[in-house]
């Protein structure tokens, strides 16, 4: 089993044991190793013919590569901060880009999350990570763990979204009313609001976003 | 730094009016604080954004938001909760004014408190704030506070409070003789870049960033074009007696424009 952890906040330290021991990775992500590895990228996310043509379809492309061997690989993409997600089974949204680590345990697929995509510019979809393992996430500085429980709705914006785990309901919530359009917008007129029970991850910084001009 | 269970927080635990982390400030809202556009990235609670300009935030925008020609860069945030604000992963903090004034670059603000006021600074780019109440600024990079009299790199100025003449700043050196001119009209030759600053007297702080990269900044809150107003005037010579308006017309390469000046030509 593959040990996942971090230096510092901005490198991810991943342990291989050799014999078969293999983690799926962004393409490119690797700046150092040691030991004896293999890299192999990983046509369509190592989905099959079906994930690939599915991923091309919903916009939540990544290019993965399979990292094999026995020693420790390095990986760190644009100084961007690592979080990292322990699965026992549950699954984990996240979006296609802010992943970079999954161990072989787990796997990937692209799901449908309604409407919010279509602010991010990024599709109607996230990418679903399920099984048991490490996940590592990126984010564009440390992201904010924020817990939503019954009672407690949490809103996020569509662009500091990294990724959500639990129980969760998300519906799209819009501001946009005539003011919009006389250019008087607020400019947070787009939220995903979460309920349930669950975690949410937010960077504390905005993709850009078709929604965060109104 | 290798935390092994990273810190979860929730309606309750998220801290009141303080930093979650170096690059997110949570607010406890109850009641209405005003909000540069594109900065909240969470919140719990119930809140309402308003563009400006809505009409029952009339009385709170004529008693603390002076600055028409940002006014579409901010919005009110009005209701009960926590409210999450953070920009393009940079530092963020909080400041306390107590009846005092501080400037900042525009892009630079986050949100304040509405028992200050907001208005816009005569040096182009800048807003003010004046009164009493919390803000919220970013830098990039930790800010670090340094006493006048001191000269600072335009790229890493944050803002100043208190000090009444910021100026431009030109080494001598620079403008020196034939060669001084050729690089103030080209450019070229020796310049290291540093032969201009803004200089700060008289008592006060100072606020830098700790590099020279600027935020982008939406390009926003132009003066009006009005004769005595510095930076007015988006086409060049139009204000009237402004003869050293803030816009220079470009100089065709047979003109000598300054060193025609220098030497009495």
């Amino acid at each position: 089993m593959a040990q996942f952890r971090l230096h510092g906040t901005k490198v991810l330290a991943v342990t291989l044991s050799g014999g078969g021991d293999t983690v799926k990775a962004k393409n490119g992500s690797m700046v150092a190793y040691d030991g004896q590895m293999a890299f192999k990228k990983m046509t369509g996310g190592g989905e099959g013919i079906r994930g690939m043509v599915t991923r091309r379809l919903t916009g939540e492309q990544m290019t993965v590569m399979e990292v094999k061997g026995q020693g420790t690989c390095f990986f760190a993409d644009r100084a961007s901060d690592i979080s990292l997600v322990r699965l026992n089974g549950e699954k984990l949204h996240v979006e296609a880009s802010n992943l970079l680590c999954t161990d072989a345990g787990l796997h990937t697929g692209t799901s449908f999350t309604g409407l919010r995509g279509a602010t991010q510019g990024n599709g109607l979809f996230t990418t679903a990570v399920e099984g048991t393992g490490e996940a590592a996430l990126m984010s564009a500085g440390p992201a904010v763990l924020l817990r939503v429980s019954q009672g407690a709705p949490l809103q996020v914006d569509p662009g500091a979204y990294v990724a959500h785990q639990g129980n969760l309901r998300q519906s799209f919530q819009s501001g946009v009313n005539f003011r919009t359009f006389m250019g008087e917008g607020s400019g947070e007129a787009f939220q995903i609001r979460f309920e349930g029970d669950g975690l949410v991850y937010v960077q504390p910084s905005e993709r850009n976003t078709v929604g965060g001009e109104l | 730094m290798t935390t092994d269970a990273p810190q979860v927080f929730d309606f309750t635990t998220l801290p009141a009016n303080d930093n979650v982390n170096p690059y997110a400030f949570s607010v406890d809202l109850n009641g209405q604080w005003f909000l540069q556009k594109g900065k909240m990235i969470a919140y719990y609670g119930q809140i309402d954004f308003h563009g400006i300009g809505h009409g029952p935030l009339d009385r709170l925008v004529a008693s603390s938001f002076h600055s028409p020609l940002h006014a579409a860069d901010w919005v009110v945030a009005e209701g009960h909760g926590k409210l999450l604000l953070a920009d393009r992963a940079f530092d963020v903090n909080s400041y306390d004014l107590d009846d005092g004034n501080l400037t900042v670059r525009s892009g630079n603000l986050l949100a304040y408190e509405p028992s200050l006021s907001l208005k816009q600074s005569i040096i182009p780019g800048f807003l003010t704030l004046i009164g009493t109440g919390k803000f919220v600024a970013a830098s990039n990079g930790e800010v670090h506070f340094v006493e006048p009299p001191v000269r600072v790199d335009p790229q890493a100025l944050v803002g100043w409070a208190d000090c009444p003449s910021p100026c431009h700043h030109y080494d001598h050196q620079y403008l020196k003789g034939v060669m001084g001119g050729i690089r103030a009209m080209t450019g070229l030759g020796g310049a290291s870049g540093e032969e201009h600053q803004f200089e700060f007297v008289g008592a006060g702080t100072v606020l830098i960033q700790s590099t020279e990269m600027l935020m982008a900044d939406r390009n926003a809150g132009a003066v009006p074009d009005q004769a005595g107003v510095p930076g007015g005037g988006g086409h060049g010579g139009h204000g009237g007696q402004s003869g050293q308006g803030g816009q220079q017309t470009p100089q065709l390469p047979g003109q000598l424009g300054g060193l025609q000046r220098r030497f009495g030509l």
